[in-house]
């Protein structure tokens, strides 16, 4: 494969021969550059269209705010036996939408799924938004909002220290940690779409303001050692960083004696949940952003397949999740423990549940069809049930704990108030400001990184439009560039010849792009389905988005596409089909019609 | 890497096959031979009334077990992943998987036999004294425990079956056929998986959690599956260097694949601790007494010793070792690790099953029993695990000679 | 002759990754020190063809890092256990399983800080003025472009002789940059 054979629509391989091409129409960098630039440069004019309903959104935050300060948290639902209602409940629910982002950064970056490069900027933002939203809730529901400086370690008036062993402080350092680390991650990985965006300006205050933030970035190799090195550096530190703060939140719940939220499963459950809800915001946002901002072409149809998966497997480890609970509540013998299982299915709050159930474990089952996961429109409303799922999720898990506590003659039912409501809905607006905000000013796309998987980034690509001949002076390199040899994933091959070879690797042939493999150690770790969503059978498919550049044209597409899989795996059993080594006179043909 | 000539295929036959004259074909009868005899002894030791017997025999079953399962499991993700990097140590896995009919028929004696002995709980009189377990009884009581044991079991050997078949029958196809095996393995790897999870959860449940009735955890089945997993990449990895060093695979499985094996046993190792933390810290702070009480007598006695053991040889030791890439990259320094991690992966089941045995009823500072019959459980079924795993090794290719991206895993490289 | 005080050096511009990786060959071979290739996004395996060591940055990180776990742990154990003990839920003064998630955030609070400020330190960035970004065609290097520089610097820096040796690496051109 080192003969590289770019692929084309019609020739995507099957997907247990080769991988196919993560961008769609072998663009140039400089089209890459231009894509993701241009409406940076030249904002949409739908853009103000989403601003001022955000903006209008976010004022909530500061009159409720406000509201809370003046009059103290009596303003909110919360009562006797429910402490924590809805600020906890919407604290979770937004640490949570906030670990996709550095998930799929530093994880999918750990197990080289390069699929990631479309997608990680926009979702590390995300994971930055979300958490600085989360964080209002704890910030604010300690009540004496002034007071909260005792979060941190410092000694109080009596020179008493903070508790230590309390959960609640572990989460003032994982969450601040977690921010901190996402917010260096995600400009580490902008300094080199800075520097583009600095030489693409046009005006001076644009080329000052980026040429800051790039600091002087120049694209210096020796750099680039360092800045590789630095940022696999962090994509290691960051996947123990992504699970020890969703474990830490969870250990809020579970460090406790209270039924329903002591269980040792809870660690590693709220991590998938959180990566769950997580890739679902992603998807409502991507999927239309991809649209409205013409980059199908770079956030492909497979790209949103890929996510859907991951939100089956994190949706079925959530589910096995929900079950061991039940199970071991009933095991355990523990009557309390029982009691209030049965109470949270069958009890006051039993519709809480069920929603939660059925977005969260049932949704998902749908991305095993084929048509579903390939189908934006259909991921895009399944991806809003999984953000009201784990939603309810938290919910079901702190009030319905709560409200029939030990003490019988204390049981409440809990309803919020309207500033409840109106703060999260501010959280919101505050949200989709921000994100609106960083799509106004900074490349959605992580530019270089898509350049570096792209094919002609290989320093041993071979562009079939060229006479590899021009090249062979370089032969005498070749032993070097053996050892060497770069290229993302595969092989060796100094030669430029393309037509050996390519019998062999034919069927790499599209080699570079995609997903890579590997089982996510976390993940797969414990279950369930782990890996299910591997992609089964079909796959490859990469869809035709090609040409569907508008989501009216989104359906035909699909129609399309069902007929162009029958049609490419046809194909791809006659044309690719020599296996390894035995005939190559036909490989060599092939390579030659496809060069 | 002059394998790359213009003609050559992407693995020659002598790197992928073993030599009539290798002693790897010897190795099935020799371990088979000796496994039987150490079994043998180790039931000739039991005599009568040693009630202590199976739980030594239940700790070699569960540390081979993991082997097995681990290996399985590796299959399946690997498919479902459409990993290219890990296809040529894939054959090895799917050796290891090979090997759950017979670690099926092993288990049983633990399920029909040694119950008694093993699991309070099967005890009538016990159940009817003790309202737990009067409670507990849906579940467990011996009929449904042998059914479940069955369908483990079966379930587990359909599947090692399944892709040992397919994959090696792939090796001698031609044509349509041999994509037809990578779409069928593929495609049976979600499902795979999922039930993988549950019969993997529950037989942890049902084989070890219940030695002690009264206690319950939901991650124990994370807690044993972390382990497995981590020893499956470390006796892949071993497996290779010695293969190497018999001259096979050179050239096909390369650096590359052992740093990845390494980084494979680093994170495991981080997840096994990660598991094994969040148990331990939410018993150890909820302080509840029915929960705290499997603790506590591990950290009684000899038990004390051996859980710190435990921690500095199953997280603290290996994590520090394994960080650096020399180290992952280093088939000497790679397989003394994973050597390691494999031990501890014993001590670990150990942990698990021997502080229940029947030396420490009412014993108020337990002791560590370890004997020649625990030598010669853990000899007898891992002689006739290594014959069924080599037997499957020996006999086909070490790699999916066939898999249709073999050459992208050959030339795989890390960044 | 040759080096003229004002020049910062010789800038050659290539197409593509593949031109550039084998002229970097070239230059590395013909034992040129003060010189360094431009790149868009980071060229798989280029430092193998430049020569170039591997990246201090990991040896900076974990130091780091395990100096913040240090200083998580003794914090804590110095505030809950030394400075003002008091028992709370009836747990140890020195209750280190409680202690694990504060050992743990700030072992990776200080590794990131140490890969962060570390590639910077090593890349002595921010640098908000080079003397290439007097070249006109160099703006393209963070579109599509790959450049070669070898500085003036360079013992063995000839402005015709390297200009001549540039050129035959295969460069689109050649120019000489200002300091």
């Amino acid at each position: 494969m080192s003969h590289y054979i770019p692929p084309t629509h019609e020739t995507d391989p099957d997907p247990l021969q080769g991988r196919s091409a993560l961008i769609k129409g072998d663009p140039s960098f400089a089209e890459i550059t231009e894509a993701v630039a241009r409406p940076i440069e030249m904002p949409h004019k739908r853009w103000i269209l989403f601003f001022l309903p955000a903006l209008a959104l976010l004022s909530l935050l500061p009159i409720s705010l406000g509201w809370l300060f003046w009059e103290g948290i009596g303003v909110w639902g919360n009562n006797v036996p429910i402490g924590w209602g809805w600020p906890i409940i919407n604290f979770v629910f937004w640490v949570g939408i906030g670990h996709a982002g550095t998930l799929i950064s530093a994880v999918l970056f750990l197990f080289r799924q390069k699929w990631r490069t479309s997608i990680n900027r926009g979702a590390e933002a995300m994971t930055i938004f979300a958490v600085i939203c989360a964080l209002i809730f704890p910030g604010v529901h300690v009540g004496r909002v002034w007071a909260a400086y005792w979060l941190g370690p410092v000694p109080n008036q009596m020179e008493m220290w903070v508790n230590f062993r309390s959960p609640l402080l572990w989460d003032v350092f994982a969450v601040s940690t977690y921010f901190t680390v996402s917010s260096l991650f995600w400009y580490v990985g902008l300094i080199p779409d800075l520097a583009t965006m600095r030489d693409r300006s046009k005006t001076t205050i644009r080329r000052m303001a980026y040429g800051f933030l790039a600091m002087g970035w120049r694209g210096s190799h020796r750099h680039w050692v360092n800045y590789e090195s630095a940022y696999l550096l962090l994509a290691a530190m960051a996947t123990p960083l992504v699970l020890s703060v969703h474990s830490i939140v969870s250990f809020d719940f579970a460090v406790s004696n209270l039924p329903g939220w002591h269980t040792t499963i809870f660690p590693p459950y709220f991590v998938a949940g959180a990566i769950f809800s997580g890739f679902g915001m992603v998807l409502t946002l991507m999927i239309p952003l991809r649209v409205w901002f013409k980059l199908e072409h770079i956030i492909t149809i497979k790209h949103l397949e890929n996510m859907a998966k991951i939100i089956l497997l994190t949706g079925s480890i959530v589910g096995y999740a929900y079950s061991l609970e039940f199970f071991i509540a009933w095991y355990s013998g523990n009557e309390y423990e029982a009691f209030l299982f049965q109470n949270r299915a069958f009890g006051p709050y039993a519709w809480g549940y069920w929603i939660m159930m059925s977005c969260n474990v049932i949704t998902p089952q749908f991305i095993w069809f084929k048509k579903v996961r390939t189908n934006p429109k259909a991921l895009f409303v399944l991806s809003i049930f999984v953000n009201i799922g784990m939603w309810f999720e938290r919910f079901v898990i702190v009030v319905s704990s709560l409200h029939h506590d030990f003490l019988p003659s204390s049981w409440d039912y809990f309803s919020p108030t309207i500033w409840d409501v109106t703060l999260f809905l501010g959280s919101f607006g505050l949200f989709f400001t921000l994100f609106l905000l960083f799509l106004r000013y900074l490349p959605l796309i992580a530019i270089a990184e898509v350049k570096s998987v792209m094919p002609r980034a290989n320093p041993h690509f071979v562009d079939p439009d060229k006479k590899p001949a021009s090249r062979d002076h370089h032969a005498s390199h070749g032993e070097v560039s053996a050892k060497s040899e770069p290229e993302p994933e595969p092989e060796p091959e100094p030669e430029p010849e393309p037509e050996p070879e390519a019998s062999k690797d034919e069927p790499e042939a599209k080699e570079e792009a995609e997903p890579e493999p590997e089982p996510e150690p976390e993940a797969s770790k414990d279950e369930p389905e782990a890996k299910e969503d591997a992609k089964d059978a079909s796959e490859s498919d990469d869809t035709p988005e090609a040409e569907a550049s508008s989501e009216d044209h989104a359906e035909d597409a699909d129609a399309d596409e069902d007929a162009d899989e029958d049609e490419k795996e046809e194909e791809a059993e006659k044309l690719l089909f020599s296996p390894p080594p035995s005939d190559k006179t036909d490989a060599k043909k092939d390579g030659k019609d496809n060069g | 890497m002059s394998a790359h000539g213009h003609d050559e295929p992407v693995v020659r036959p002598e790197q992928v096959n073993i030599a009539d004259s290798s002693m790897w074909k010897k190795i099935p009868m020799i371990a088979g031979a000796i496994g039987i005899i150490a079994l043998a002894g180790a039931f000739g030791l039991k005599g009568e009334h040693d009630e202590g017997f199976y739980f030594s025999y239940l700790t070699s079953t569960m540390f081979w077990l993991a082997l097995s399962l681990g290996g399985l499991f590796f299959v399946l993700v690997q498919h479902a992943a459409r990993a290219g990097w890990s296809i040529v140590v894939r054959r090895i896995a799917e050796n290891m998987a090979l090997t759950l009919p017979m670690m099926g028929l092993l288990i049983l004696p633990v399920v029909f036999l040694g119950a008694h002995d093993l699991f309070h709980w099967t005890h009538a009189e016990a159940v009817a004294s003790d309202p737990m377990l009067t409670w507990k009884e849906p579940y467990l009581n011996e009929t449904s425990f042998r059914i479940r044991a069955v369908v483990y079991i079966v379930v587990w050997s359909l599947f090692g079956i399944f892709y040992w078949h397919k994959s090696t029958s792939q090796d001698s196809a031609t044509g349509k056929s041999i994509l037809d095996n990578s779409h069928k393995m593929r495609w049976a790897a979600p499902l795979g998986i999922a039930v993988f999870a549950l019969s993997l959860t529950f037989s942890a449940f049902d084989w070890l959690m219940s030695l002690d009735p009264h206690w319950f955890s939901t991650i124990f089945g994370a807690y044993y599956f972390s382990g497995a997993v981590v020893s499956t990449h470390a006796f892949i990895a071993l497996i290779v260097i010695l293969l190497h060093r018999s001259g096979y695979l050179r050239g096909v499985v390369t650096k590359e694949h052992f740093h990845d094996l390494g980084k494979m046993m680093f994170g495991f190792t981080v997840f096994w601790a990660y598991m094994a933390f969040s148990q331990y810290m939410l018993i150890w702070y909820a302080t509840i007494p029915e929960e705290t009480e499997w603790f506590s007598y591990r950290g009684a006695g000899d038990y004390l010793a051996l859980s710190i053991v435990l921690v500095f040889a199953r997280f603290v030791f290996p994590f520090l070792g394994l960080i650096s890439r020399h180290i992952k990259r280093n088939p000497k320094t790679l397989a003394f690790w994973a050597v390691w991690i494999l031990v501890a992966e014993f001590i670990d089941m150990f942990w698990l099953i021997d502080p229940v045995g029947p030396h420490n009823a009412g014993n108020h500072h337990p002791a560590i029993e370890f004997g020649l019959v625990d030598i010669l459980c853990f000899v007898g079924i891992g002689g006739l695990w290594l014959a069924v795993m080599t037997w499957g090794l020996s006999r086909k290719a070490l790699v999916p000679v066939n898999d249709p991206r073999l050459a992208e895993s050959v030339h795989f490289e890390n960044f | 002759m040759g080096k003229r005080p004002k020049s910062f050096g010789l800038l050659a511009e290539y197409e593509t990754p593949g031109d550039l990786y084998h002229a970097c060959e070239q230059v590395r071979d013909a034992g040129y020190a003060a010189w360094d290739a431009y790149t868009p996004f980071p060229v798989h395996g280029l430092e193998k063809a430049m020569g170039l060591r591997a990246s201090l940055v990991p040896w900076i990180v974990c130091v780091m890092g395990f100096t913040g776990a240090a200083l998580g742990f003794l914090m804590q154990y110095w505030m809950a256990a030394v400075d003002y003990p008091l028992i709370i839920a009836a747990k140890p003064l020195n209750s280190y399983p409680a202690f694990v998630p504060i050992t743990f955030e700030p072992g990776i609070l200080f590794g990131a800080f140490g890969a962060v400020f570390g590639m910077l330190g090593l890349n002595k960035l921010p640098q908000l003025y080079h003397s290439l970004f007097n070249s006109k065609n160099f703006a393209r290097v963070t579109d599509d472009r790959f450049f070669i520089a070898i500085e003036a610097r360079d013992p063995r820096y000839h402005t015709e002789d390297t200009t001549k040796f540039l050129e035959e690496t295969g460069a689109l051109s050649v120019e000489e940059v200002e300091d």
